[in-house]
């Protein structure tokens, strides 16, 4: 096996822990508020979350070979690897790659301690960019494309970032409102049923269009891996094996499920009733389902997040708790320049070590070290399906809730 | 430059005006539904205007019965076009009734 080949070994492993945590990092988005309000029992959300996010990424058979084209420049339009980076068999774009992927992995798993939903794309944009331009300078950004289509990191990924949670908020806190208005005076036992079914039904949506969106990416960057080593000449398909285990990947991650982040989605944000969770599941698959239709798809997490926010704000007299909402938009901010820098160092380090597979091995082993790291940290205080219901309390004394009643 | 934020702001805005369409229209149609069935139910399942309980009607069984189904059929046609948009295709509304397409 030549030293490019062995790089390329780690990569599909370092990329498949990604797609993993990307899968638990977002069941809570689908599932959270059918968790939250009992309409599923926690175990249960999270197979049916796995069940269709699997089946989601086995229905996606859209190529995804070009997914890094939207931020940086080290493919050419067709997927294949810039000139330049293909030297010693592909070890330097893979180097950056990789050094990409660890850097999303090491934000992902940090805002998973911290039990807070963030974007699992920005994490591997952010960090692909830091390592792009550790290694490629300013020039390796893609900014705005070439100013004729929406392409590039501003116009594809941070306005939208800023524009969907605001679309999410408007239309999740006009269903509530409406739900509400049409169903009061109707008895709570008659309208248990009805709300229950809505929350699954809506729920689901957002779990099948989740697995299409998502596994395509790292399918993407494996791919790219495959081609820049020569293992992989087709630049219209990728390889079945690539995608049976991406899809594996993000379904196992997801069916064992975030639950740091499902409580602070589904109890920490909102009180969420079961008309809210209606409305807001119903609302994210509008607007994610929307979005991609209109080919400029819309993060999963922001629209989630923005649409359990925008449920609380719709029902008068619901308990919002703005702390806990500012400490999502602060991790929305900073998930791009965080992965960003983590990548860069990343990338540095290898290259300092000789940049080939000496430096791939130090990067692995430093991921595996800061992941064992977060894992012992996250076990002081362990969230699991048996606790994530519990009435949500803030921080230490000391630490004054900050809790908002919107006036009726 | 300016090209593209003209494109971002019209996909934006068109996005925005179908999400609160069917984000919260159909929500909307699924509480006019339970609204509907709790009246064809009767009995105490909806509150009467003069505070008592009101018989069954039929007529709520039915209204609620056609509004899920709406519903329903909205929904399976979110999933056609999940997996349609899978296979490098798209739901055309060309002749009304949905039908798939190339993109």
């Amino acid at each position: 096996m030549t030293s490019a080949t062995t790089i390329l070994v780690l990569l599909v492993v370092v990329a498949l822990a990604f797609d993993f945590t990307n899968g638990f990092h977002d069941t809570a988005n689908a599932m959270a508020t059918s968790i939250a309000t009992g309409a599923l029992r926690p175990k249960t959300a999270v197979l049916l979350s796995g069940v269709l996010n699997l089946v989601g990424a086995f229905l996606s058979v859209e190529v995804a070979l070009t997914v890094t084209n939207a931020v940086v420049e080290i493919q050419n339009s067709d997927g294949s690897p810039v000139a330049g980076l293909s030297r010693d068999g592909g070890t330097a774009l893979l180097v950056i790659v990789l050094a990409g992927l660890a850097g999303a992995i090491v934000w992902n798993l940090s805002t998973w301690l911290l039990s807070l939903p963030s974007s699992s794309t920005h994490a591997l944009f952010g960090g692909l960019l830091g390592a792009t331009v550790a290694g490629l300078g300013w020039g390796g950004v893609n900014w705005a494309g070439n100013g004729q289509e929406i392409d590039g990191l501003l116009p594809k990924v941070v306005v939208p970032a800023l524009a969907s949670p605001v679309i999410a908020i408007l239309v999740a806190g006009l269903a509530t409102w409406l739900v509400y208005r049409i169903t009061s005076g109707v008895a709570a036992r008659s309208t248990e049923d009805g709300f229950r079914w809505g929350q699954i039904g809506s729920a689901s949506l957002v779990s099948l269009a989740h697995g299409t969106n998502d596994a395509q990416k790292t399918m993407g960057v494996i791919t790219l891996g495959l081609i820049a080593t020569g293992h992989w000449t087709d630049t219209e398909t990728i390889p079945f094996w690539v995608k049976a285990a991406c899809a594996l990947a993000i379904a196992l991650g997801t069916y064992l499920g975030g639950w740091r982040i499902i409580r602070t989605l589904g109890k920490g944000l909102v009180e969420i009733a079961p008309p809210q969770g209606l409305a807001a599941e119903s609302s994210s698959a509008a607007v994610i389902l929307v979005s991609s239709h209109l080919g400029l798809p819309l993060s999963t997490t922001h629209v989630t997040t923005g649409s359990v926010l925008g449920t609380g704000l719709g029902r008068p007299g619901a308990t919002v708790r703005w702390r806990v909402a500012g400490r999502m938009v602060v991790a929305w901010v900073i998930t791009i320049p965080a992965a960003a820098l983590v990548g860069a160092a990343l990338w540095w380090l290898a290259h300092a070590l000789g940049g080939g597979l000496v430096g791939a091995v130090v990067v692995v082993a430093v991921l595996a070290a800061a992941a064992a790291a977060m894992y012992r940290r996250s076990r002081t205080a362990p969230v699991h399906a048996d606790n994530v219901n519990d009435d949500w309390r803030d921080g230490p004394p000391a630490d004054a809730p900050s809790r908002t009643t919107v006036p009726a | 430059m300016s090209h593209v934020w003209e494109l971002e702001a019209a996909a934006l805005g068109q996005i925005a005006l179908a999400a609160v369409v069917l984000g919260a229209g159909l929500p909307a149609l699924f509480a006019l539904g339970i609204r509907a069935s709790a009246w064809g139910r009767g009995g105490g399942a909806e509150v009467a205007a003069d505070g008592g309980e009101h018989p069954p009607h039929p007529l709520g069984r039915a209204l609620g019965t056609a509004v899920f189904a709406v519903v329903v059929l909205v929904a399976l046609l979110g999933v056609g076009f999940v997996v349609a948009s899978g296979y490098g295709k798209a739901l055309s509304f060309e002749h009304v009734y949905p039908t798939v397409v190339d993109r």
